[in-house]
């Protein structure tokens, strides 16, 4: 085995027991610690905190207004179909 | 066949699933295939002020492709093993 | 593979957790969700590995917010596979004793790939 990084899936596995940042359909992020993955991106993470955003329209001024709501999940699978992206931990060294 | 796996090993615990239409549903895992198709026992919908089409319900077979998270019960994931064959499956699963 | 301990448990082909669940409730009053939000009741008469399904005397239970649920007779109706959400098993004597004429409740979203 070489930590050699050719396919996207790679850097991913380097990202095993690292904090991960997770972009998801239905404006969903997720931040956590990712514990296990396959090819499909399924993937389990733990100690998640997750952040929906969704926009609404004020109904006085017509404005849209931002909504975020925030929860965190001690342990989290997470289907594969719903990511966008994955983006793993800044290494500054 | 890694999370197949993985889900064998909850049968019987607590979860609750998220679908793709906002609906969570809790219950007991009863069995999962590899599609990770899952059945739950005793379940209830989170909001069932709001959602209540399933009072009547107490056995769901969910598609696995209309699930959008699982939460897990994380005292009974062993995250050690989970991650050793983890790492043994994208070894032996490269270049598939 | 992993977790080797508690392989026996589960069903006996990985895949067969469907056709083992809907064989089970064959003649059983079913109350199946739809990709597109509806639920639909009716008594489970067949299916197919792709879980199609065919329901007999089957209606819509349509739900809203400002009025108690309207039932709207189907008949014989064959869903496809692709867009069922969940299949639920109906507890016939917990469905009877739902005043379904004053139960209200939110359409349910469909569902978004």
């Amino acid at each position: 085995m070489s930590s050699s990084v050719d396919e996207p899936l790679d850097l991913i596995r380097l990202s095993l027991e690292e904090r991960i940042y997770v972009k998801c359909r239905g404006e969903r992020e997720l931040r956590g610690k990712l514990h296990a993955f396959d090819r499909h991106l399924n993937m389990i993470l733990g100690e998640v905190e997750e952040t929906v955003t969704t926009p609404e329209i004020d109904e006085e001024t017509d404005e849209e207004i931002i909504r975020t709501s925030r929860r965190t999940v001690e342990m989290l699978f997470v289907r594969g179909d719903v990511v966008i992206l994955v983006s793993p931990p800044l290494r500054t060294a | 066949m890694l999370f197949y796996s993985f889900f064998k090993t909850l049968v019987g615990k607590e979860v609750a699933v998220e679908l793709k239409n906002d609906v969570e549903l809790t219950g007991k895992l009863h069995s999962v295939d590899q599609y990770l198709n899952v059945k739950l026992e005793d379940v209830q919908v989170v909001k069932k002020e709001r959602y209540p089409q399933l009072l009547a319900v107490k056995n769901v077979f969910i598609r696995g492709s209309v699930i959008r998270f699982i939460q897990l019960p994380a005292s009974d994931v062993d995250v050690q093993l989970l991650q050793d064959s983890c790492r043994k499956d994208n070894q032996s699963g490269k270049g598939r | 593979m992993v977790h080797r301990e508690t392989e026996a448990r589960g069903p006996a082909q990985p895949h067969a957790i469907m056709a083992a669940t809907l064989e089970k409730l064959k003649d059983r009053v079913i109350c199946v969700i739809t990709n597109d939000g509806r639920n639909i009741v009716g008594v489970l008469k067949g299916f197919d590995q792709t879980t199609n399904i065919i329901l007999q005397e089957c209606h819509e239970r349509v739900f809203s917010t400002t009025a108690g649920v309207e039932q709207v007779p189907l008949g014989l109706y064959i869903v496809r596979g692709d867009n069922i959400a969940v299949v639920g098993e109906m507890d016939e004597e917990a469905d009877a004793a739902l005043d379904l004429s004053s139960l209200k409740g939110d359409h349910l979203k469909p569902v978004i790939h």
